[in-house]
């Protein structure tokens, strides 16, 4: 059980570990970028503008 | 002797790849993050995902309620309007963070609230959430019962009758046997009923175009506005449809940490959750207004004559079983995860049926909570809107976007999340904040509103008001104690 354990803390600090690493390298992949919050944020807008105008 | 390096050679492989297999189940539990390599979900992997999720009968249910307060075209915008902002807000406190590192949704909400307020927000947003969503979706499998044997025997039904309430619980019992057996059996119903629901909402809409031109849909009234201010009616319409945004939150985190990455885990949210919800709630509203009924169990029998509806009634109730297991099935994994020891030595089976005691309960005494179901719906946003903003701002605006998964996932006793006691008050101080904000701006139970809720909603300010007093209070207080780890 003990065993269990300390393997199961081994496992945690070695995934743990490839995220620092991945940050460390601001190696993220796929991450948000300013672009993405710009186009989500004008959706947003569009959609809530046009259909205030055409429904409300 | 070469034989002998070669066995011991192979049974250590063996051994490892057992253990590797064990790892990554225990993460995918949400026992530890998941690595990028071990997330499958692409962008429509995750679109398909999202959008069985959303389309389910309760967008019939929200829709209905829509047609209550506005006609079909204030509706329409009412729903757009509604879901977009709900699902975007959600969608970024939960899956940027999820997909960023493939944490599971409450582990990481330690963060926020501390290891043991994660525990308080799970029970007050995953529990109440469910047990209700369960309620509601058993009465509507016991309406289509009861709708049924009154199609079939040519009589006039009684929905809240003794039938439905026998049906209903019925329908609880059996999602209890379906979910005690394990996730094979809830896989099985998704695949089939996803698809079936979406060939349902094109048949229901090809049926109410060719009794309606669009002109004469989008000129009907609403069923039973409350007030005469057609601008508060709209305005109550689009806070139902952001309570329905915002009911999101919590189960998308934990699906978009299946994802390949941050932008996998966001994008496809607009696609498949705002797009199929409002599909699905803008068919329930159109029917509802045209047929003058807003109980889909009911307006199904109207639309498509007794034959069809008698088929309608027996899908609708299949479908309401699936989303109930569904539902059922991701709340007490996640209680099983957040819970102590003594809540982790509750047999499956037991722990399943204490669960559905609630629900039994609301069906046999408050059966007319199936009528005013969108107060309970806007109930749930008082909290979720309020976690949502407190999830972007300790995510984006307090961490920079990071978060440490040692200290997410080691002993947590002595750990940064320890706050005071496990709990970090000034998270659910905020989250307490946003509750009275949004109650006080509008009271769900009674439709009172202050004059700032026409110009503002009341799941908006909610939102702002949690966010911006977790972000004052954590700078003035959190860094200075040493709590919460905050750069």
């Amino acid at each position: 059980m003990e065993n269990n354990d300390i393997a199961w803390q081994q496992e945690l600090a070695r995934r743990a570990r490839i995220y620092e690493d991945v940050e460390a390298g601001d190696r993220f992949e796929g991450t948000m970028s300013t672009l993405d919050y710009c186009g989500m944020t004008v959706l947003t807008l569009v959609l809530v503008v046009g259909f205030w105008l055409w429904g409300a | 002797m070469t034989d002998h390096v070669a066995h011991e050679h192979l049974s250590t492989l063996k051994t490892e790849q057992e253990e590797a297999a064990r790892n990554r189940a225990a993460a995918e539990r949400g026992d530890a993050p998941l690595l990028p390599s071990e997330r499958l979900w692409g962008f429509w992997e995750f679109t398909y995902a999202n959008s069985a999720l959303a389309i389910a009968t309760w967008a019939f249910l929200i829709g209905g309620s829509v047609g209550l307060f506005v006609g079909p075209k204030e509706g329409i915008a009412a729903i757009v309007i509604g879901n977009i902002v709900g699902v975007v807000l959600t969608a970024l406190a939960t899956t940027t963070m999820s997909g960023r590192y493939g944490v599971e949704q409450f582990v990481a909400l330690r963060s926020q609230f501390g290891y043991n307020g994660s525990r308080v927000v799970y029970v007050l947003a995953v529990v109440i959430l469910t047990m209700g969503w369960l309620a509601v979706l058993a009465m509507m499998f016991g309406r289509s019962i009861d709708g049924l044997m009154a199609l079939s025997a040519g009589e006039a039904a009684n929905p809240t009758g003794a039938k439905m309430i026998i049906a209903a619980i019925g329908a609880i019992l059996l999602t209890w046997f379906i979910v005690a057996k394990g996730p094979t059996s809830i896989k099985f119903f998704n695949m089939v009923v996803s698809p079936a629901l979406v060939l349902l909402m094109v048949a229901m809409l090809y049926l109410i175009l060719s009794h309606h031109s669009i002109g004469e849909l989008l000129a009907l009234p609403a069923l039973a506005p409350p007030f005469e201010d057609k601008t508060l009616n709209f305005i109550v319409a689009v806070e139902v449809n952001l309570a329905a945004g915002f009911s999101w939150w919590p189960y998308i985190g934990n699906l978009a940490r299946l994802t390949k990455n941050e932008r996998t885990a966001f994008w496809p949210n607009i696609l498949g959750i705002f797009g199929a919800a409002a599909l699905g709630e803008i068919v329930g509203l159109l029917a509802a207004v045209a047929l003058g009924e807003s109980d889909p169990t009911i307006w199904m029998t109207k639309i498509a004559g007794p034959m069809i509806g008698i088929v309608a009634l027996l899908f609708v109730a299949f479908a309401n079983m699936t989303s109930m297991a569904n539902i059922l099935y991701t709340s007490i994994v996640g209680l099983r995860q957040v819970g102590t020891a003594s809540v982790r030595a509750i047999s499956w089976g037991a722990i399943l049926f204490l669960f559905c005691l609630i629900p039994f309960g609301l069906v046999v005494f408050y059966p007319q909570m199936y009528d005013g179901f969108f107060i309970f719906l806007v109930w749930t946003s008082a909290l979720n809107s309020a976690l949502a903003g407190i999830g972007i701002a300790d995510y984006f605006f307090l961490r920079g976007q990071k978060l440490d998964m040692r200290s997410l996932h080691g002993p947590q006793e002595n750990g940064p999340y320890r706050f005071w006691a496990g709990f970090n008050p000034i998270g659910l101080f905020a989250l307490a904040v946003g509750f009275i904000v949004y109650v006080a701006v509008f009271n769900p139970q009674t439709l009172a509103s202050l004059p700032a809720f026409k110009y503002l909603t009341a799941s908006v300010p909610s939102c702002l008001a949690a966010g911006a007093v977790h972000y004052v209070l954590t700078r003035l207080f959190a860094r200075g104690r040493g709590w919460g780890q905050y750069p």
